[in-house]
């Protein structure tokens, strides 16, 4: 596998899809412009939004994602956090990165992690209190292997990027639905005193237009999102594999989250805008371990039991069965 | 002048061809020596925590003096240096000393309770972890390197500039018979 050309594609496929951010943006703002026949008002305005959602984005991305989830930099006096972090140096060693991932961890008894960070050089790994407690040494360095791999793929680069313009889209459909459910009780009201129910009815009908593209919008970018998700995550536990050279520690360590999941409840801060970013689904959505073509539209990760029967070499019926049994 | 013209753009693509390939050569040269030096960094690191642990772990070792003492000597032989092939030899030693040194550990219980001991224990976990990762760098790095001057044709570029290939770094025979040692505490 070469990781250098992966990096290459990975940097296009973030160009190219800021370039279609953008454009769905402006697409979104000739609407409201041919609506409300304000052109070329809105359309500059979302475009300069995007911009800055853009920017704020790639400058921001990592600590973003990291405030959301209520990540804190490890304690090197604590004994588990200071091994953490021996762990990720390691796995640096092995991977040739030069510059240290930043290391944190988040108050959460599920067994997760995620990478994030737009450049290399300012890219963080974060773990759950739940991985830390759960896993033994060598299943932490099979989980750390697989984010040090989507940092290396320059994964982190596209996701980040991704979880800010799915952010974007998912709050500008949010916005056009609760206006047009304001517009319909307060227009209701309204026309029924004054008589003005045409222009009313007008904005209510653009305002449902617009709502309806933003939720297209976002519904594609989240399928979009889906896709290139699923095939990073056999790619980086792939990349895992080559830098300990040890299939074990991560298979072990998916085993135990496969087992750990149904019990518990859904990653806290964790949201459809962040979800992609974890080893394993933090929101517990059972698509995901589904298969069929409903579940490869939808997942945002491989089904568990593939993943581990993939490490071990075995047939993934057998994994399916030995995990359905508990 | 159409054949003036072709030649002349032969000649451009294979000038451009032969810097783009000197110049990877160079950069993958460089990468090399990087990898080298990181072990170089780790062992020295090694070298360093051995001191502190020999003495939080003394009392509670007294009946393993000998184990303990192959540790201490083969670190004074590895710190002294000396040619290549003489360090390469002695740290070979201390990674034997210390896997036994390692297995030994797991039958004092006490040992594992004592809170600085076990810190010590997993500075020394993750240093060997460090040197065994920076030598599968290196080997990974000095793999794509040495191949990249002997396959066509950026060979001829090698062979110009009188590029060499460099050594892997190959187990020493006391590490391979290493014990399987479980540290996971």
């Amino acid at each position: 596998m070469n990781y250098f050309a992966l990096q290459k594609k990975n940097l296009r496929k973030t160009y190219f899809l800021i370039l279609i951010f953008m454009l769905m943006m402006a697409i979104l703002g000739i609407i409201i412009d041919g609506l409300f026949s304000s052109f070329p008002v809105g359309t500059v305005v979302l475009i300069i939004i995007a911009s800055i959602q853009v920017l704020v984005g790639t400058q921001s991305g990592a600590s973003l994602v990291l405030n959301s989830v209520g990540a804190k930099p490890v304690n090197e006096k604590e004994f588990e956090e200071k091994q953490l972090r021996n762990i990720v140096e390691e796995i640096s060693i092995a991977s040739g990165l030069t510059v240290v991932p930043k290391v944190y961890v988040m108050e959460d008894e599920n067994i997760n992690a995620f990478a994030t960070g737009f450049k290399q050089k300012d890219s963080a790994i974060c773990v759950t209190r739940g991985l830390l407690k759960n896993l033994n040494r060598e299943e932490t360095e099979g989980v750390i292997a697989h984010e040090v791999s989507h940092i290396l793929n320059k994964d982190t680069l596209l996701m980040t990027t991704i979880s800010a313009i799915l952010g974007t889209m998912v709050l500008v459909q949010l916005f056009a639905w609760r206006a047009l459910r304001f517009m319909t009780w307060s227009g209701s009201r309204r026309s029924r005193k004054k008589g003005k129910g045409d222009s009313t009815a007008y904005i209510i009908f653009a305002l449902l237009i617009i709502a309806l593209a933003a939720t297209l919008f976002s519904f594609i970018g989240r399928i979009t999102i889906f896709a290139v998700s699923r095939t990073r995550e056999y790619l980086a536990d792939a990349k895992a594999v080559e830098l300990t050279r040890n299939p074990k520690g991560l298979s072990g360590a998916l085993r135990k989250i496969a087992k750990t999941q149904k019990l518990k409840q859904k990653v806290k801060g964790a949201t459809i805008a962040t979800a992609h970013l974890f080893i394993s689904d933090p929101l517990k959505r059972n698509i995901n371990n589904k298969e069929g073509f409903f579940a490869d539209l939808f997942s945002t990760h491989p089904p568990i039991h593939k993943r581990i029967a993939t490490l071990e070499n075995i047939p993934p019926e057998i994994v399916l069965r030995e995990l359905q049994e508990l | 002048m159409l054949i003036f013209g072709i030649v002349l753009a032969i000649v451009l693509i294979l000038v451009v061809w032969f810097i783009g390939a000197y110049n990877s050569l160079v950069s993958r040269k460089k990468r090399v020596e990087n990898a080298w030096s990181q072990i170089d960094v780790q062992l020295k690191r090694r070298h360093d925590l051995i001191p502190n642990l020999v003495n939080a772990v003394k009392g509670y070792m007294k009946f393993e003096k000998e184990t303990l003492e192959a540790v201490i000597n083969a670190r004074a032989k590895a710190v002294a240096g000396g040619s290549i092939d003489d360090r390469i030899k002695a740290e070979g030693e201390l990674s034997g000393a210390l896997s036994r040194l390692l297995a030994v550990f797991e039958r004092y219980p006490e040992l594992k309770s004592n809170q600085q001991v076990s810190q010590l224990m997993e500075e020394l976990t993750s240093t060997e972890n460090r040197i065994t990762y920076a030598r599968q760098f290196y080997n990974d790095t000095t793999m794509k390197y040495n191949t990249s001057i002997e396959i066509f044709p950026t060979n001829i570029v090698a062979r110009i500039f009188g590029f060499k290939a460099f050594p892997f770094f190959e187990a020493a025979a006391t590490e391979k018979e290493t014990p399987k040692v479980d540290l996971s505490f």
